[in-house]
């Protein structure tokens, strides 16, 4: 399947504890597309773009309560020649009813400096995270800021694979 | 064949041009964190777990083998592969998303739980 780039140019992340609303615009969250679309996620990256100094607790997890009236984000395929998807994963960071992060299904501590940071994780072949469907708790995934810290400016992308 | 090596992502932290995070702050968030200085760049491999897929940087200075599910032949963290070894059972995450998926799309199942 085809892979493409869920991103955020630019954007600064509100930290909030698990279970907690996230703040609309201060997160970055993907939904999967119909409640049986398998979605992996094949890389995470962050380019900090803060004017000072902002130490970041970032995490990727899975979202407990899922967003509701979304406003949809970037989504594009890497290739030009990709076809349409009938039922595409929904980027966003505003929602009706906002996300809030699993406790418990953080995948992914990013922990960086927004002040000129840049953190790449790229999961090998065959061993990426999955999502299924579009419901909690497998079927939405976030990267947003833990409590702590000084989170500052910056750009992110995932690149996903959705089946 | 696949090789045990072939399992292992990357991480990059850069922060050639930052200042990058101290040992205090990783510490005072309460988890775990690659600590990576002003000026410090960390490449290391990493693996998910197949049973709870979190993501684990490998520390090249670990003795005690990483763990490993023989039934579906893939690296564990530590702590599933602790589960694994009280109860000798294999939940691999994707296996489990192949079989709801299936049941979704069959109707015998209508929510993930």
């Amino acid at each position: 399947m085809a892979r493409w780039s869920v991103n955020v140019p630019t954007w600064t992340p509100v930290a909030v504890a698990d279970t907690t609303n996230f703040t609309d615009a201060g997160h970055m969250s993907f939904q999967g597309g119909s409640s049986t679309q398998r979605i992996n996620v094949l890389e995470v990256y962050m380019g900090g773009q803060a004017g000072a100094s902002s130490p970041s607790i970032m995490l990727l997890a899975r979202d407990s309560t899922v967003g509701v009236t979304l406003s949809v984000g970037r989504f594009a395929a890497l290739d030009p020649a990709t076809a349409a998807l009938a039922a595409p994963p929904v980027a966003f960071n505003t929602a009706t009813t906002k996300p809030q992060r699993s406790a418990t299904l953080s995948l992914l501590n990013l922990s960086f400096n927004a002040f000129g940071g840049i953190v790449r994780w790229v999961y090998s072949p065959g061993e990426e995270v999955g999502m299924l469907g579009n419901t909690a708790s497998f079927g939405e995934m976030s990267l947003s800021a833990f409590t702590g810290g000084t989170p500052g400016l910056l750009g992110s992308h995932f690149i996903v694979e959705p089946f | 064949m696949q090789t045990k090596r072939s399992h292992e992502g990357y991480l990059l932290i850069d922060n050639r041009n930052s200042p990058g995070v101290t040992k205090e702050f990783v510490r005072s968030t309460g988890r775990h964190a690659p600590v990576v200085g002003e000026g410090a760049v960390l490449e290391a491999n990493t693996i998910t777990c197949a049973h709870c897929q979190r993501g684990v940087i490998l520390n090249p200075q670990r003795s005690h083998r990483r763990e490993w599910c023989s039934y579906c032949d893939h690296y564990l963290c530590d702590n599933c592969g602790l589960i694994k070894k009280i109860d000798g059972k294999c939940r691999n995450l994707n296996q489990l998303f192949d079989k709801l998926q299936e049941q979704l799309a069959s109707g015998e199942r209508t929510e993930h739980y």
